[in-house]
């Protein structure tokens, strides 16, 4: 099962990477969102899983596929200004990146007490458990995003707005 | 110059919507039920093949040759019709022909050919009354089908035919032999 | 290994059951839609509907052969490729569009769980508790806007493509309406898994009475989401020939067409769970001692009747123009599910 969903995951992750067609592309990001939808559910969190495809795929892609018809833009545009160093910096921050998450996963206390406990079945997170551990443990996290969306959306109104 | 369309002021209530939508629902409701209630026969589809619509008087349908009443034809061949025919679609040869006989009083001249075109006729009704004798009659039929333009091409017996079913009268055809006259009195001036 | 499936086979076998019951029963009821449909419509217009069909050149059924008919028909249509069609996709698209219509059926209960010699046996394809819940339907459909988007956009064709756009805009809208009102009600219940829901319900009432407005936003946006008649824009037929399926053909279209029904029937089943009851008999409150197959069949009536006004209203109301639409969906059924669930919530801290 995780090979399946992992395979799925990367494969199109892949695929998008290297898809010419800006469509077939968002199409593929949406399967990678799948994938790793049913590794949450592995993971024994089907809340993320359900809210993964209600908010990414079921709502982000399609208004990313939206505009993308919208604009009709089916070529890819060369970029604006192609800066020689700008490929390696990204490949540099990647690395770091890609480093950093696997040190923090393989240091989380999560992954100890599994390899320890040698657990098998956990009981699913509910979304009740997840709402109360977000209002307690994070909500300073969470109250940034909100006022990040906020912002966000002013700023989007006000760019919009011709007359305010 | 434009047209001003005034602008409806809805009330608070039509702008709620949903009750409209609701007095909707029970229209097509009533609707529904009514239908369901209502025997096939009854309701105003018309099954076509097994019911058909009965014409209002003075519809044009198909034409009739009119036959008297022992099966001899009316007409004359007086080509009144043919000039009549707006579409061209009457062809008339005439004939002449002894075998008087009573009905059909003292004539000599009867068609050979009768032919319309039922694919170029309008069904004006022109003929009809040009006919100084009657004899061409356009009623109520209106199902004109058939496989091939040709057979579209009604000659006199299917013309004097078109209603037999319908009436109930017997199908004439060529062969057909007149019943015996009565024997003639020679008027002698 | 496999002893391990061996030692599964009860449970597995029940879940076969369950899982051909369950496809077969929605394969098998979506045809018969389209019959109601036809015959449904004729009646509100005062006309007859199909009739003609017959098997065997005499049985007619009131019509019913027609379905039989039309299946057989897509099958033996020519199966039709524009010629700048994106022709992987035109082929995935319609099983794109059918497969999320059939998944979101999975974790509705059609009747009361009961135990047998010591194992429970739940009516639902998904077990509940299995943290899910209820999230699971929502998010299958906002899946569904991909069968639409995929075959409008890979039939190359501008009308589809208008279509695609379209629905990807109105369902993104609605979904909003649709998730809130929801969670007003999950938050009254204090769950979110259709068990607890209908338990919740056969003790306290249905949510139809407790929750009206939510009710109705609900119901609204599960119409926009299914792509029915008030809303019906990935379609529209008077603007844009047939929208997003307009150059599928043969059974491609076939599932499109079963898939729109496929959705009737998971909408109105999600519509009996959260706001009319379930499997709950209305009129009585003593859960246990009903009969599993008198839930059933009480489930099924409802569903049949929600099915039922989903054709009634298609064949009452007109389309909106697409402002229309977004005003109704931003303005209206927005804040209305905002103004049910700050109600409803302060309704509970009281």
């Amino acid at each position: 099962m995780f090979l399946a969903f992992a395979l799925l995951t990367i494969g199109s992750a892949l695929a998008m990477a290297f898809q010419k067609n800006v469509i077939v592309a968002g199409l593929f990001l949406v399967a990678t969102f799948i994938g790793v939808a049913g590794l949450f559910i592995l993971l024994s969190n089907p809340v993320s899983a359900a809210l993964q495809i209600i908010v990414y795929a079921g709502a982000i892609l399609v208004l990313l596929l939206f505009v993308i018809m919208m604009l009709n833009a089916h070529e890819e545009e060369p970029a604006q200004d192609d800066l020689y160093f700008q490929r390696y910096i990204a490949l540099g921050l990647g690395i770091v990146l890609i480093g950093g998450s696997i040190i923090l996963i393989r240091q989380s206390q999560l992954l100890q007490s599994l390899s320890e406990q040698q657990v098998h079945h956990i009981a699913p997170v509910s979304l009740n458990q997840m709402g109360a551990e977000m209002m307690t443990n994070h909500v300073i996290s969470f109250e940034i995003i909100g006022l990040l969306l906020l912002v966000s959306m002013i700023g989007a109104i006000s760019l919009v707005k011709k007359r305010l | 110059m434009a047209i001003l369309v005034k602008k409806v002021q809805l009330s608070w209530w039509d702008r709620l919507y949903f009750p409209a939508v609701l007095k909707g629902m029970w229209v097509t409701f009533g609707h529904f039920i009514r239908q369901l209630l209502t025997p096939t026969s009854k309701r105003f589809t018309i099954q076509y093949p097994e019911m058909k619509k009965e014409m209002p008087e003075g519809y044009r349908g198909l034409h009739e040759l009119k036959q008297f009443e022992d099966g001899s034809i009316k007409c004359v061949a007086c080509f009144m019709c043919q000039e009549a025919c707006p579409a061209r679609c009457i062809t008339i040869e005439a004939e002449e022909f002894s075998d008087l006989n009573f009905t059909q009083g003292y004539e000599e001249k009867r068609p050979k050919i009768f032919k319309i075109d039922m694919l170029r006729c309008i069904y004006c009704g022109m003929c009809e009354e040009a006919c100084p004798k009657d004899a061409i009659w356009l009623r109520k039929d209106y199902e004109l089908a058939a496989y091939d333009r040709l057979s579209l091409n009604y000659g006199k017996w299917d013309l004097m035919n078109t209603y037999a079913v319908t009436d109930g009268k017997p199908v004439q055809s060529e062969d057909n032999e007149l019943p015996p006259s009565p024997p003639r009195n020679f008027v002698t001036m | 290994m496999i002893l391990g499936i061996l030692s599964l086979a009860p449970e597995l076998s029940w879940m076969l059951i369950k899982v051909l019951v369950c496809i077969g029963f929605l394969m098998l009821l979506a045809p018969p839609l389209t019959w109601v449909e036809r015959r449904g419509s004729a009646m509100i217009q005062d006309r007859i509907g199909p009739n003609r069909a017959a098997l065997f050149g005499k049985i007619k059924i009131l019509g019913l052969a027609h379905v039989l008919a039309d299946g057989l028909k897509f099958f033996f249509k020519e199966d039709l490729i524009p010629k700048d069609a994106n022709r992987a996709l035109f082929w995935i698209a319609p099983a794109l569009a059918f497969i999320p219509a059939l998944l979101g059926f999975a974790v509705i209960p059609v009747g009361r769980s009961f135990e047998l010699e010591g194992t429970t046996y739940h009516l639902s394809l998904i077990d509940p508790n299995n943290g899910m819940g209820l999230l699971y339907p929502l998010a299958i459909g906002g899946l569904a806007v991909y069968g639409v988007l995929v075959a409008a956009w890979s039939s190359n064709n501008k009308w589809s493509i208008l279509g695609g756009m379209r629905a990807s805009a109105q369902m993104v809208s609605y979904e909003l309406g649709l998730g809130l009102s929801v969670i007003a009600l999950f938050v009254t219940v204090g769950g979110y898994d259709p068990h607890q829901v209908i338990l919740d319900q056969v003790q306290h009432g249905w949510y139809l009475w407790r929750q009206p407005l939510g009710f109705l936003v609900f119901f609204v946006c599960q119409f926009a989401e299914t792509n029915r008649l008030p809303f019906d824009f990935a379609e529209g037929e008077s603007e844009i020939v047939a929208g997003f399926h307009t150059e599928f053909g043969s059974m491609k279209f076939g599932l499109m067409g079963l898939a729109e029904y496929v959705h009737i029937i998971v909408a109105s089943a999600l519509i009996v769970t959260l706001y009319l009851g379930g499997w709950s008999i209305p009129f009585s409150r003593d859960g246990d001692s009903w009969p599993v197959l008198a839930t059933v069949a009480s489930f099924l009536a409802k569903l049949l009747f929600l099915c039922w006004v989903f054709v009634w209203v298609r064949w009452t109301l007109p389309r909106f123009r697409y402002d229309q639409l977004m005003h109704i969906g931003w303005k209206i059924m927005f804040p209305l599910s905002l103004i049910n669930l700050v109600v409803n919530a302060w309704w509970l801290t009281r």
